[in-house]
């Protein structure tokens, strides 16, 4: 049986600047930080990433400048705030941006995975999203009719990411994986990347697996390598696992309102650090991961 | 506060804008209906709903989770908290494509950073002083919901701002140009209802224009005019909004939002 397991920075070396990054964390939710804080720490650049609804890794990355195209269906930090690193981007003009929505980006990915060229939608007819791309970027969405019955339609062309990163709660060294609570568009966007990469909470024998393998949303076949990382989405939530860090998440929603203290933020706990371990013990140790530990009931 | 037909004795207690604001929405979704919401006024709205009226309806979060039954006050819609005691668990295919595209929900529920005259909505972006678009959180799954939900209720507090003739970015349709949802090509029935903090709007009308259903408690007719940055049709005798009942009361205060998370926000 393969062994998968990688470290980060082995696979973020092997990801070359420019390329297509789908992220797989949902605002606070199951982001791969552990991901995204490598991808800065060996500034990789001018990446297209794309996310369905998008959070903190993808304001991280634009954050430090490394992103030069987003493809989102919108996001925020909940009731954190708004993903401003990504506002300020697209407010100076300085990532090009596809704003689509959830849905539309589900939809991209899913013709993706199941390798055809695009997909039809009703979502986006009417809208603004639509107009602007209509003139702009029509490399994405075209408006079309059914051939059977004259419908009108959108044209979505399938996003086949180069690379999808998915943070996931339960993985064996395969890269077989359970996804545990809700998992927006995880999945489509997993099976439409060029190459998968799984971060994971728990490494687990494949004899676990196998007890319930209706559990299994990503089968290892799928899967290019597993990074082992416990505490991988810290300060997002990861359910069953630990609850998102609202102290941190605080530390960082003020941090990231000016390009200085964004900078700061980056220097201190990403730049500052050398590798998730340490970040960990930068922002609390082993006492704020036990605080934010999940209970098992409620799962958060 | 003015005088209203109250159907209980709750207008004797100060009832907050909010208050009257989920009241109001939790009015709108009927037994056995499935609804897709969001996080805050609207979640609290279907949770009031199916805790009175509506036992049989269902709610849908776009982040796939059906019928949540939290028992802490969650942050958003990517809080742990709201996927508690859910029915089922699955992504935004399943919620927003084999259901909402499907065109099996009655009703969703979508803020706004503006809405205009033909309920259009915005959550993208304002324009700022020099006319330069200032990004917001943008659609998610809001324009999904515009595009396919049979009836869309939006959830906006009033102001001249929030209210413009035109908005400044259009993320999800309504009655764009006037034009009817067939002539737009989009398959649901667009926006049924305007809650503000002020008014109940609607667009049942030739023209497709915010018509004024009713007003809440203590506002007037000059003072919505006021308040909205365009003109609204008014009829003559422009109906109170009911307030909530005393048990409505007691199931927000008490049971539903008893931090204020949610209630306070638009107060």
């Amino acid at each position: 049986m393969p062994d998968k397991v990688k470290s980060v920075a082995d696979v973020v070396r092997s990801i070359p600047d420019g390329s297509h990054v789908a992220l797989g964390g949902f605002a606070i939710a199951r982001n791969s930080t552990v991901f995204a804080h490598e991808v800065i720490r060996q500034q990789k650049k001018n990446l297209t990433l794309s996310q369905g609804v998008m959070g903190l890794e993808t304001d991280l990355i634009v954050g430090a400048g490394l992103a030069k195209k987003i493809i989102v269906g919108g996001g925020s930090l909940d009731r954190f705030g708004p993903a401003r690193c990504i506002n300020r981007a697209r407010d100076n003009g300085s990532v090009e941006h596809i704003d689509l929505s959830s849905l539309s980006l589900s939809f991209a990915y899913l013709a993706g995975a199941l390798g055809i060229t695009f997909i039809p939608i009703k979502s986006l007819l009417a809208s603004e999203m639509f107009d602007r791309f209509e003139k702009s970027a029509s490399e994405y969405i075209r408006k079309g009719t059914c051939p059977f019955t004259g419908e009108q339609y959108v044209f979505l062309r399938a996003l086949q990411p180069d690379v999808s990163v998915v943070h996931v709660q339960i993985a064996d060294t395969e890269g077989n994986c359970w996804i545990n609570g809700p998992r927006w568009e995880s999945e489509e966007q997993a099976k439409s990347a060029k190459r998968l990469i799984i971060t994971a909470e728990e490494l687990v024998p494949t004899e676990y697996i196998q007890r319930q393998p209706e559990r299994t949303i990503i089968p290892g076949h799928r899967v290019e390598a597993v990074v082992h990382q416990p505490y991988g989405g810290h300060p997002t939530g990861v359910f069953g696992s630990y609850d998102y860090d609202a102290d941190h998440l605080r530390l960082y929603a003020n941090a990231h309102k000016t390009p200085e203290g964004m900078k700061a933020y980056l220097d201190e706990y990403v730049l500052g650090t050398k590798d998730h371990w340490g970040y960990l013990e930068k922002v609390g140790g082993l006492r704020k991961m036990d605080d934010i530990k999940a209970e098992a009931i409620w799962g958060y | 506060m003015a005088t209203t037909e109250v159907r209980d004795a709750a207008a004797s207690e100060q009832v907050s804008a909010s208050e009257i604001m989920v009241t109001a929405a939790s009015m709108e979704v009927h037994d056995g209906e499935v609804a897709v919401v969001g996080i805050g006024l609207p979640q609290l709205a279907c949770v009031l709903a199916r805790r009175t009226h509506a036992p049989g309806m269902s709610m849908v979060l776009e982040i796939g989770v059906v019928n949540m039954a939290p028992v802490d006050t969650p942050v958003g819609l990517a809080d742990s908290r709201i996927f508690y005691k859910a029915t089922c668990w699955s992504g935004f295919l399943d919620s927003l494509g084999l259901n909402l595209h499907r065109g099996v929900v009655d009703v969703g529920f979508i803020g706004a950073l503006e809405c205009d005259e033909h309920g259009n909505v915005n959550t993208t972006a304002t324009k700022g002083p020099d006319g330069k678009l200032v990004y917001f959180n943008g659609s998610a799954g809001g324009n999904d919901v515009a595009t396919s939900a049979k009836r869309v209720v939006v959830i906006v507090r009033h102001g001249k701002r929030k209210l413009p003739k035109t908005v400044a970015y259009l993320t999800s349709p309504g009655f764009r140009d006037g034009k009817s949802r067939k002539e737009l090509g989009l398959p649901g029935g667009g926006p049924v209802r305007v809650i503000t903090d002020m008014a109940v709007l609607g667009f049942d009308n030739p023209e497709r224009r915010a018509e004024v259903i009713s007003m809440h408690p203590g506002i007037t007719v000059e003072k919505l005019k006021e308040n909205t940055g365009f003109d609204l049709i008014i009829p003559k005798d422009v109906p109170i909004t009911p307030l909530p009942t005393k048990e409505q009361l007691r199931l927000l205060r008490e049971e539903i939002d008893p931090k204020r998370v949610y209630l306070r926000g638009m107060d």
